[in-house]
């Protein structure tokens, strides 16, 4: 799995960084950035995924090889 | 009120003060985008998400002109472009990595207010604590002197008591005068540090040149924005969290047992009680949403409070859950417009949940007190939390 956040809906709410610093940090006007572009390492997926259902503005998708899947709540 | 419509149901109708979760219940009932008079209320997130980001059609321009400032709130007051431009240099100031290092300076200055109450075995949270305690972290913030603090509690009261939810602008003289004092002092404090280098918010945001640099009635209706925007919401969160965590002592003795979990707590308790739980914007024209057509100049409200409690989203919406895998809330706001102090708050919160239950483990609300909610108003807290502090092993 791997992780991107859409620059365009990202407002900076710092939960992805806060809930999962292994695999997101923040720059320098707070807004989240991917820290490591390749496959999410297993230890780091949940947290992944916890921070993607907790971004305010589902800024954050998850890529698996066969499907993608915006952090929507359904 | 248009035909179809089951009865009048105006703002003032919700049963805030008394009962907020039976409040919420209500207005989420009646649907995901409501008439509720003066305003049309959206209770659904998706809802609020589509309108929040389409703000060339649902501006914030004049959707709080009824804060009765003298000058435009910057940045709240207005929509992109300028909006954005206002954001690109203000948010580095704000980043996690600005707020951070306040972190040890804010605790200690805490612990000086916390460690006498349990000799007294009673207090004011509100009063004691939380309403005390956001207007210290802001002057820390700022470079002033601390010692200002009374002052600045009784000018932000008076701005607050010029706004009305309604719209209406008080006329109270007293309020009206106390308004033009903090107006005369925020001026003459840009004047005394524009151009004089100094290691806080204010000082920098004045020595930036170029593109960057900031009129002196662009930083003053920054700075009032800030007292507006920073104080009673921090102190209203505060007071709401500790009266759910009185209430709930299961879910209190988790993060005294635990306090790595005070995080998830100050984000379920905001979740839970939104300080500004309505967000309004006003349409620029005729546009459709959740099945309505909105006349051009519809103001537009989202309701937050409700919206954090969509049952598809959070299984349980009316219980406190400190391990919540997801909490999307939107009590910092959706879009553009986020909270620019919203790290700043979470820090301030974290550490008064820290710090209190590191020293006061054990308290209740005072016996026969029942804590009211001050409203109608656009922002809304608690108008005093008594409690009654147990000695017991504190950490
Ligand atoms: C628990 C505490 C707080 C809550 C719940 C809160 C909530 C909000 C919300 C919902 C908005 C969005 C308004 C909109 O979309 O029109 C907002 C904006 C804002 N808040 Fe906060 N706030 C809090 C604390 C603070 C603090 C401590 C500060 C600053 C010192 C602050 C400064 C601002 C500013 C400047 C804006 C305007 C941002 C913009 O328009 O781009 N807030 N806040
Ligand atoms: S949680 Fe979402 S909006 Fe916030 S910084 Fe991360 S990606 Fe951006």
């Amino acid at each position: 799995m791997r992780v991107t956040i859409d620059r365009d809906l990202c407002v900076g709410h710092g939960l992805c960084y806060m809930l999962a610093p292994d695999v997101f940090h923040d720059d320098d006007e707070g807004y989240g950035q991917v820290t490591d572009d390749g496959p999410v390492a297993a230890d780091r997926v949940e947290g992944a995924r916890r921070a993607a259902g907790s971004c305010p503005e589902r800024a954050i998708t998850l890529i698996t090889a066969t499907a993608t899947a915006t952090a929507t709540a359904d | 009120m248009s035909a179809g419509e089951a009865q009048p149901f105006t703002f003032e109708d919700l049963p805030v003060r008394d009962d907020r979760d039976a409040a919420w219940r209500l207005i989420r009932e009646r649907g995901g985008i409501v008439q509720l008079e003066p305003d049309i209320a959206l209770t659904d997130h998706a809802l609020v998400e589509a309108a929040f980001r389409n703000p060339a059609v649902f501006s914030s321009r004049q959707a709080f002109d009824s804060l009765g400032s003298p000058l435009p709130l910057v940045p709240i007051a207005f929509d992109p472009p300028e909006h954005a431009r206002y954001r690109h240099i203000l948010q580095p100031f704000f980043s996690p990595r600005s707020i951070r290092p306040l972190e040890p300076e804010l605790r200690r200055q805490l612990a000086e207010l916390i460690a006498p109450l349990p000799a007294r075995r009673e207090c004011d949270f509100v009063a004691d604590v939380a309403s005390v305690f956001p207007v210290q972290a802001f002057l820390t913030f700022f470079g002033l002197p601390l010692d200002m603090r009374d002052q600045f509690v009784a000018w932000k009261d008076a701005i607050l008591a010029l706004s009305d939810p309604s719209g209406a602008i008080s006329t109270d003289e007293a309020d009206l005068r106390h308004a033009g004092e903090l107006f005369t002092y925020l001026s003459e404090l840009v004047a005394a540090r524009r151009g004089v280098p100094g290691p806080d918010v204010l000082s920098e945001l004045l020595c930036l040149d170029g593109d960057d640099a900031l009129t002196d009635a662009e930083v003053i209706g920054l700075c009032f924005l800030f007292v507006l925007a920073g104080l009673d919401t921090v102190t209203d969160a505060l007071g709401f969290g500790m009266e759910r965590l009185a209430r709930n002592p299961d879910r209190r003795q988790e993060i005294v047992d635990d306090p790595a979990l005070v995080p998830a707590a100050v984000e379920e308790l905001l979740r839970l009680d939104p300080p500004a739980p309505f967000v309004p914007r006003i349409t620029t024209a005729a546009t459709e949403l959740g099945g309505r057509t909105l006349p051009a100049g519809t103001r537009v409200t989202a309701y937050i409070a409700a919206c954090n409690r969509d049952e598809a989203r959070y299984p349980d919406p009316y219980g406190i859950d400190f391990h919540r895998g997801d909490n999307p809330h939107a009590s910092f706001g959706v879009g553009v417009h986020r909270c620019l102090g919203s790290h700043l708050a979470r820090l301030e919160m974290r550490l008064v949940y820290e710090e209190w239950h590191r020293l006061i483990p054990h308290y209740d609300i005072a016996p026969g007190f029942a804590p009211t909610v001050k409203f109608p108003r656009g922002t809304v807290g608690l108008e005093a939390l008594p409690l009654v502090l147990t000695p017991g092993a504190a950490r």
